[in-house]
């Protein structure tokens, strides 16, 4: 039967060769190694020999011709056993192979080990990821998406799985999660933060909230937040430079003329932080509901990402929970962070007579690489006079 | 101070087969004849394997055609018990100390029997059972080993010695420097034997060095040196027997520079016409070691023709078979790469061995 002898790779990586000279003609005996043709290519020039003994047939290639590596150039018949061809050790030689459970028939996982590593601790079935990459590449970030179940807003929400072994629960920090563990390191390391704290009588703007609430009607919640969001920016309008942020590239100040007020809200999946843009040309009504529709979509996983960007200052109110008062952390690059807590109704003294009050505590977190405790104590003083005297914020 | 240099060259037997009585080194009959037949089989090895390579049935090939004196020479002064740090043209030393040409046609065609399970580069050839540690690829760095090995070998207070080659190009390198640095202040008991063929690949040596000599080097590390006609195995042998006895008394590192010259090209995938023309090339083809230790035989009564010929045919069956031998032996499984990293297999090798097994099937040679 004939066979063909195909051009090898001569030399290491060579994709063609010239047929320089046959050493052979048709039709004659060779034996093997005994040289059969001169063969140039970009590399070597070598005298290629029969790997076969038998009659050469045919030659394919002329002399002088081009030939890639792996074409046919000669045609021969031989009756030696074909010792190039490995015979495969029988299958049942091998019954020590390890069990296969996993993937699917004919699936290939292509994931490198680090990959492999995360889909093993978030649980997640390789064979099940969908990867990005259109070459069927499985990266961290698909496994992390097949994690979260699906779509990209519910991943980035997700705050990571948990693995429950005896005492103790571990749950892999991601998404939101992630963002925060990140952003407070950063704000922590890099801002030496100070705490200047101070107690204000709310009673007028509890009297003022009433009225908004009984002229809003049923339906619309009103609460502090707007009152006191209108006396900080009266408050930073003399003291603005709590409404800056540091510009680290060039070494600048930054101090914003817009009042872009991040409320800080206890979502589900963690700590978010929605801006009400532009809060200094906003009524107490519309305020209100900017509020709460931000703090709607805060606990469904709804924001957007223009709705988290573009603060000037933060304002975290504990109130609703608890507590007398608090050290909050900076909202990095901001320099201020103005936390309120409960309104109490506490005895106070008033002209020598003890008078029960609706009283609050606040505190306010500034980079002291920025503000002095002066300017920070002067700007508590100057938020009091607001909140006690609500009717300056028309007056100015 | 006077630069001491060895410019001359140690030569005992010359290229028409005439020798120095008073310099020829005692050999035993018996091992003369292995050398010869040990030299004869790398020549036709490297026949049969650059045809191999040529036909498409190896992947790569690197010669020692012309140099088989050295490797063979100088192994042959050795003690089982001695280590070798072979660079790459010296399948003599394994042949000679009882490996088979089967073994190193198992590595060329890096097949399930290779010591290497097929992981090495081609021509690569090491061998656990007679001392020879595997070559790595870069130039020079066998040698520090070698004085490592040494340096093991001294404070476990055992005789052992160690010799290791490398060609005229690795005089030039860190590992050289390093190497001969260490083994002359501390007196390693190893042997350095420079295969100077006058080329590193296609640069000449005197493109390689300014030095007029390579052993020179030898000089500025307190070593002694000895510089040896290279293609004449008894100038060979007895340089390395001085070099081993200094290094087993006690005496020390000793650098050899045996000048050669390679018949064929640095490998498979050079073409040395390019660099070297044909006349030199002749030259050389008249100093052959081989041709010259089988003149020395012949006058020594331990061959004629007839027995050099029965010897050639021996041998050229023999690697014919052995070729075909190992052709013929089944590749590793595809299972054994993920073998021989970890003691135990961690769970994400396991995995993609798994896998690997369930998309080829166990056992899975590629074919």
């Amino acid at each position: 039967m004939a066979k063909q002898f195909k051009l090898p790779d001569v030399g290491e990586g060579v994709a063609e060769g010239e047929i320089r000279k046959w050493l052979v003609r048709e039709g004659e005996n060779v034996k093997e190694f005994q040289p059969l043709a001169e063969i140039m290519t970009d590399k070597v020039n070598v005298e290629m020999t029969s790997p076969f003994t038998g009659k050469v047939l045919k030659l394919s290639a002329a002399e002088g011709e081009i030939v890639k590596v792996g074409q046919p150039i000669l045609e021969y018949e031989s009756d030696e056993e074909e010792g190039a061809e490995p015979v495969r050790p029988p299958a049942e030689k091998r019954k020590e192979s390890p069990p296969v459970q996993a993937p699917a028939p004919g699936a290939r996982v292509k994931a490198t080990p680090a990959v492999r590593k995360r889909a093993r601790e978030l649980g997640v079935e390789l064979a099940s990821v969908r990867a990005d990459d259109p070459s069927g590449r499985i990266t961290v970030a698909d496994v992390e998406k097949a994690a979260g179940g699906g779509d990209s807003a519910k991943a980035a929400a997700t705050t990571g799985t948990a693995r429950t072994a005896g005492k103790e629960e571990r749950i892999q920090v991601s998404g939101v999660r992630r963002k925060i563990f990140e952003r407070m390191t950063e704000s922590k390391r890099k801002i030496p933060h100070f705490n200047y704290t101070d107690e204000v009588d709310m009673t007028n703007i509890v009297a003022a909230r009433n009225v908004f609430s009984r002229r809003l009607g049923e339906g619309v919640k009103v609460t502090y937040l707007p009152f006191i969001i209108k006396a900080l920016i009266a408050a930073l309008h003399d003291h603005p430079v709590l409404n800056s942020s540091y510009d680290e590239k060039s070494n600048e100040i930054v101090v914003k003329r817009n009042y872009n007020i991040g409320i800080a809200v206890a979502a589900p999946d963690g700590l978010v932080v929605p801006v009400i843009k532009d809060a200094d040309a906003k009524g107490i009504a519309q305020l209100s509901g900017e509020i709460s529709s931000l703090a709607a979509k805060a606990r469904t996983g709804g924001l957007q990402l223009a709705d988290v960007q573009g603060g000037t200052i933060t304002i975290t109110n504990v109130g609703p929970i608890g507590g007398l008062f608090s050290s909050p952390i900076i909202n990095y690059p901001e320099s201020a962070i103005l936390a309120v807590h409960r309104i109490q109704e506490r005895p106070v003294s008033r002209q020598g007579r003890i008078e029960l009050r609706q009283m609050m505590y606040f505190t306010v977190a500034c980079d002291h690489r920025i503000i002095d405790g002066a300017e920070a104590a002067m700007f508590g003083n100057r938020l009091i006079e607001y909140l006690e005297n609500p009717y300056l914020l028309r007056l100015e | 101070m006077e630069l001491r240099k060895e410019t001359g060259m140690l030569q005992i037997l010359d290229i028409e087969g005439n020798f120095r009585k008073e310099l020829e080194p005692d050999i035993p009959e018996e091992l003369l004849l292995r050398m010869y037949r040990t030299m004869a089989t790398v020549r036709k090895f490297e026949e049969i394997s650059m045809g191999l390579q040529r036909q498409g049935r190896i992947g790569f090939y690197i010669g020692a055609a012309g140099q088989e004196a050295c490797s063979v020479g100088s192994t042959a002064v050795l003690g089982r018990d001695d280590w070798i740090f072979p660079a790459y043209r010296e399948p003599g030393a394994l042949l000679l100390r009882g490996e088979t040409v089967l073994q190193l046609f198992h590595q060329l065609f890096g097949n399930s029997l290779d010591y290497n399970k097929g992981r090495q580069m081609p021509n690569h050839f090491n061998s656990r059972k007679v001392n020879v540690v595997t070559p790595s690829s870069p130039i020079a760095t066998q040698i520090p080993h070698a004085v490592g090995m040494a340096m093991a070998a001294r404070i476990m207070k055992r005789k052992d010695v160690a010799l290791t080659f490398f060609g005229d190009g690795a005089t030039s390198e860190n590992d050289f420097h390093s190497g001969m640095n260490f083994a002359g202040v501390f007196k390693a008991p190893v042997i350095f034997l420079c295969q100077n063929n006058g080329y590193a690949i296609s640069l000449p040596t005197r493109r390689q060095t300014a030095a007029e000599t390579l052993v020179q080097k030898a000089v500025a590390y307190g070593i002694p040196g000895e510089r040896v006609d290279g293609n004449d195995i008894l100038a060979v042998y007895s340089a390395s027997a001085r070099a081993v006895e200094r290094a087993r008394s006690g005496g020390g590192p000793t650098m050899i520079e045996a000048i050669t010259y390679r018949l064929g090209p640095h490998s498979s995938s050079d073409d040395p016409t390019k660099y070297r023309d044909k006349e030199e090339v002749e030259e050389w083809k008249r100093k052959d070691p081989i041709r010259r230790m089988a003149l020395y035989l012949r006058r020594k009564g331990l061959m004629d023709e007839r027995s050099e010929k029965k010897i050639g045919d021996e041998i050229d069956s023999e690697i014919r078979a052995a070729a075909k031998k190992a052709e013929g032996t089944p590749r590793p499984p595809v299972e054994s790469i993920f073998e021989n990293v970890y003691s135990e297999m961690t769970w994400n090798l396991r995995e993609e061995m798994e896998e690997t097994v369930q998309r080829y099937g166990a056992g899975y040679t590629g074919k």
